[in-house]
């Protein structure tokens, strides 16, 4: 993306001469500069959301009163955390203190570089681009244990130990099931494995429902090292049921306990930003990043058929058992199969592969954790390193050695 | 190379804190996230409330009564009412018998959800207690309906009640009634039977029955460990043996008797069995009567009268201690407090436990911090 910007830029009349070196560099910098943007808009945006799905899930109605139906309230927060004053603790480490949040903020931001949201934007589309951001994302906790050591707060220093010990942890599991996928791919390229989960399911294709190729239903290893994913996931950023770290009714806040103001604000913003990370990866590793699901418009039209039969059910389920009528999903499903059967151009549309369908991805992932963190309890920390030593560890290595049979005996792999 | 130097930390938990339910300081000594040792400091809500009975009048100590237990202020001001009136031998009106026992059984039932709902924010679930909070709120209606109040009613006076029930009280009460199990059921899908919190709660803070017994723990703690000891059941007051119910004890069926599972789960069960005394009162309840018994405008019981009064409270047994010297102010009027006594056996219980252990048992041993200090 940086050399076809760059190319661009040179190819405009009214460009300044300048050596390729140079429009090179602003174009990384135009580029993170936008990323940046992304992350900041997006976290704004998930804080807002997350109040929204937490509210609704607890029968409340979350914010109201900042704008329409409170979608300025994060607005207004972030506003008032910027006016807010900087307070560091006299007996705070100060120099670490400060440049804790930095870190982990950069960490998070950097990882965005690999992240292909299409086909042709991709911010650095790098050979090894998996292996980039597994290991670009764990520089967090170096930050999150630099800004708990840091506040010379003991309930910081359990965060920040528990966080260490943790996200050390979770990352070997992680590592090996996706190890899994690039086996499958061959390739460590984002676009490249989104590549390969094109065409139809070489596994299910007796089952009359035209499921897409994507690797969590390509093969059982590789559905449960979605799951495994999803948990491990979970866990490297810190959320519920894994959000020991900043566990509020153990530890206060955990690392973030003394900071206040932009700083705090730094956490939240690369919190979400780790969130909508792991969510952009899951997309491209297991379903197909932005690659859509239909693979002809035929099977665009049947499977909008099946689940409008799914949507049907459901609601049906749902007034039989609490008496509610759930209209959301069967109108947007029912709206788009019409669409798709009257329109010829929005069943080609949705068929192509595009910002839309990874953004689709990744917002129903975002809902998922999002749910997973209003309905479960916490884990105890020993019970935590259970779940990855004794539980994820031993299932993704058979999951590698299973994978790996498979390919021998798909003829994928000969020896 | 040296060994390296390890030592244990003191941790002072509170009294800023969001799990000591109010303002309570554990001081902790933690190896790792290992507790050795526990010790509550309290008094940090100190108001001497038995220094100020010794110098009011018998009535004017009733609302300093709601202010102790403030979850459970209902419960506090009928057992200060039934000590007075066993003082004095007062025979109270069958109507007003019906309404306090009403009233005492729903505060139970909104104390009761306090504590599952803090329970749940404890182990780390934050939508049961907003769940629970719906439904208590929904008795407080009923409070304030009756009393104005939503907090310290002050409604259950000496010689019976401050008002009578306003018109339409009893039809939803009914109304609350039948609904109130769904709920129960809803925080049993929700929170009870999820896997990660029976892993968080079954067999952590086994609270031994001699453990319980020395440290005169009662209420649902003891039957959590399998004691089927109720006040309600053992001595009846007011007209509870009037009421079909039992008592629930907790039965080991997550992991063994007497752990933290057993001990939220006696309180889920409780709330059904309120519930079920609460129906009966409503429809034993005479539809016409006076609210308030013929009592002097001064009471003064005999000289040297003293009584210990023994009341099954949400938290456990609620004992007033009172004597008098023939004046119409009490000479000592001493509370026994469960909670305290509850709080005590926190250290025995909760050593060799994480760090989020000891939160889970203080949460599952739901005290006021109010109640412990007075």
């Amino acid at each position: 993306m940086i050399e076809s910007m760059a190319n661009w830029f040179l190819s405009l009349t009214w460009f300044p001469q300048m050596e390729l070196a140079s429009v090179k560099l602003l174009s990384v910098l135009l580029v993170g500069a936008g990323l940046f943007a992304f992350i900041a808009v997006n976290a704004i945006v998930l804080v807002y959301v997350e109040r929204k799905v937490s509210a609704f899930m607890q029968v409340r109605l979350g914010p109201m009163r900042v704008g329409p139906y409170g979608t300025l309230q994060t607005v207004a927060d972030a506003l008032k955390l910027l006016l807010k004053e900087d307070i560091i603790p006299t007996l705070a480490d100060s120099i670490l203190f400060r440049v804790g949040p930095f870190i982990i903020l950069i960490s998070a931001i950097v990882a965005f570089a690999a992240i292909p949201f299409s086909p042709t934007v991709t911010a650095a589309d790098m050979s090894i681009g998996l292996y980039y951001i597994v290991s670009i994302s764990s520089i967090v906790v170096v930050g999150i244990v630099m800004s708990g050591w840091a506040s010379n707060n003991k309930w910081s220093l359990y965060g920040a130990m528990r966080s260490a010990a943790q996200i050390v942890s979770y990352e070997i599991p992680v590592g090996l099931t996706l190890l899994a996928v690039v086996a499958m791919a061959g390739s460590l390229n984002m676009n490249e494995i989104i590549i390969a989960q094109g065409g139809s399911s070489n596994l299910f294709h007796w089952i009359p429902l035209p499921l897409p190729n994507w690797y969590m239903f390509n093969n059982p290893f590789l559905f449960i090292a979605f799951f495994m994913y999803i948990i491990g996931a979970t866990a490297e950023i810190n959320r519920t049921p894994f959000d020991l770290p900043e566990s509020e009714s153990e530890l206060v806040a955990g690392f973030m306990t003394e900071y206040s103001g932009i700083r705090w604000a730094l956490f939240f913003l690369s919190e979400y930003a780790n969130f909508t990370l792991v969510a952009f990866l899951t997309a491209v590793v297991f379903m197909g990043g932005w690659q859509s699901p239909f693979e002809t418009i035929f099977a665009a039209k049947t499977s909008l058929l099946v689940l409008l039969a799914l949507a049907l059910a459901w609601t049906g389920y749902v007034k039989t058992k609490a008496n509610r009528l759930s209209i959301y999903p069967l109108a947007i499903i029912g709206l788009s199969t019409i669409a798709a059967w009257l329109f010829p151009g929005f069943a080609i549309w949705i068929t192509e592969p595009g910002l839309f369908w990874i953004a689709m991805k990744v917002l129903s992932l975002i809902f998922l954790l999002m749910w997973f963190r209003w309905t479960f309890p916490r884990l105890r920390v020993d019970q935590l390193m259970y779940v990855s030593w004794k539980v994820l560890m031993p299932i993704a290595l058979f999951n590698l050695i299973g994978v790996a049979t498979w390919m021998w005996l798909t003829g994928e792999i000969q020896f | 190379m040296g060994r390296l130097h390890t030592e244990e930390m003191i941790l002072n938990m509170g009294p800023q804190h969001p799990s000591t339910h109010g303002v309570l300081r554990l001081k902790l000594i933690t190896d790792g996230e290992i507790v050795s040792h526990v010790e509550p400091v309290i008094g940090y809500l100190h108001r001497s409330f038995e220094k100020h009975a010794e110098n009011l009048e018998y009535q004017m100590v009733s609302p300093f009564v709601d202010r102790a237990d403030y979850i459970a202020a209902m419960n506090n001001g009928h057992a200060y009412a039934i000590a007075v009136e066993k003082m004095l031998g007062i025979e109270l009106p069958p109507r007003v018998e019906y309404i306090r026992v009403i009233m005492a059984e729903f505060q139970r039932i909104a104390s009761h959800l306090i504590a599952v709902g803090t329970f749940g924010l404890d182990v780390g679930g934050i939508t049961p207690f907003i769940y629970c909070m719906r439904e208590r709120e929904l008795i407080l209606d009923l409070f304030e309906m009756a009393s104005g109040a939503r907090l310290l009613y002050n409604y259950i006076w000496i010689g019976g009640l401050a008002h009578d029930l306003p018109a339409g009280w009893v039809e939803k009460a009914y109304e609350f009634l039948d609904e109130f199990d769904f709920h129960v059921e809803e925080y049993n899908r929700i929170l009870t039977t999820n896997k990660i919190f029976i892993e968080r709660t079954a067999d952590v803070g086994v609270l031994p029955v001699e453990v319980a017994i020395n440290y005169g723990v009662t209420g649902p703690n003891l039957r959590g460990s399998g004691i089927p000891f109720d006040v309600r059941k053992n001595q009846p007051y007011s007209f509870y043996d009037r009421f079909e119910w039992k008592v629930p004890v907790g039965e080991g069926a997550m992991g063994s008797v007497g752990d933290s599972w057993d001990r939220y789960m006696v309180r889920i069960e409780e709330m059904l069995e309120s519930a079920k005394i609460i129906r009966q009162a409503l429809d034993q309840l005479p539809a016409e009567g006076d609210v308030k018994a013929a009592i002097p405008k001064k009471i003064r019981p005999p000289k040297g009268a003293e009584i210990y009064s023994r009341y099954e409270n949400p938290r456990g047994e609620l004992g007033f201690y009172i004597r008098s010297d023939g004046t119409n102010i009490p000479t000592r009027v001493k509370m026994r407090s469960p909670a305290f006594s509850n709080i005590s056996a926190l250290n025995e219980i909760s050593q060799g436990w994480m760090m989020s252990d000891v939160i889970t048992i203080l949460g599952s041993l739901d005290i006021v911090l109010g109640e412990i200090d007075r």
